[in-house]
């Protein structure tokens, strides 16, 4: 397909064309709207059990949030704009009826990777050492002396050059002088 | 970013007092079901339980 055979953004909004239900423009367009389609839907005796059901269960307010707002997208009754902007007053609304009703409940917004505030780290952050918290000086432990057999030559080690006959007898040129004044 | 992430943004915004404005601005009369609103009812609710 080329780019200009392709359909112009937002034309899946003004077609009749019969498609996924999210294509198709939403039944719920309004803010107050779609709040009180959602505190309905929560009354129903079904809802309520599921809800209350999934609470119990330690899922968070958020994620049950996420479920419905997520379900109503997909069959088409609300827009997902309005889908996140409906999530506030429907966790708030959760809340509410989940405390009236006296189940416990978590609104799992924390954000967890957070880095607690501690009196060490005010302290370290302006600049305040106590005397306890001063790291321990450690000694430097005492080198060794002893070269051992791949220890690299030192200073005192310098190497000397070996003498020119000890060279030659190294070499095996001493032995061949010999047998040839023999 | 993810819609679960956007669901969780929305929410903490909500709970800490925050309404989405340019929808209050449109809106005639502006939002009716703000956090106002809602901690209102949980007063009531609480006042009918005690009172029960």
């Amino acid at each position: 397909m080329t780019p200009f055979k392709g359909p112009i953004p937002g034309a899946n909004h003004t077609s009749d064309t019969r498609n996924y239900p999210w294509h198709r423009p939403p039944d719920i367009v309004g803010f107050d709207e779609g709040v009180e389609y959602l505190m309905k839907k929560l009354a129903e005796p079904e809802s309520t059990e599921l809800t209350f059901s999934l609470l119990q269960m330690d899922m968070p307010i958020a994620s049950v949030c996420n479920v419905m707002l997520r379900q109503l997208v997909s069959k088409g009754k609300i827009g997902i704009d309005l889908a996140i902007l409906l999530a506030g007053p429907l966790a708030r609304y959760i809340e509410i009826i989940a405390n009236d009703n006296g189940i416990k409940h978590e609104m799992g917004v924390e954000n967890k990777n957070r880095i607690a505030i501690t009196p060490t780290m005010l302290k370290i952050s302006m600049g305040i050492v106590d005397d306890d918290d001063e790291e321990p000086v450690v000694e430097a432990a005492p080198e060794d002396d002893s070269a051992g057999l791949m220890a690299p030559p030192g200073a005192e080690e310098a190497v000397t050059e070996a003498a020119t006959e000890t060279q030659d007898e190294m070499l095996g040129l001493m032995e061949n002088e010999e047998e040839e004044q023999v | 970013m993810k819609f679960e992430e956007a669901v969780k943004k929305s929410i903490k915004k909500f709970l800490d007092g925050s309404v989405p404005e340019e929808t209050d601005a449109q809106t005639e009369g502006g939002i009716y079901y703000t956090p106002d609103y809602f901690d209102a009812m949980e007063e009531s609710l609480k006042e009918t339980s005690d009172k029960e």
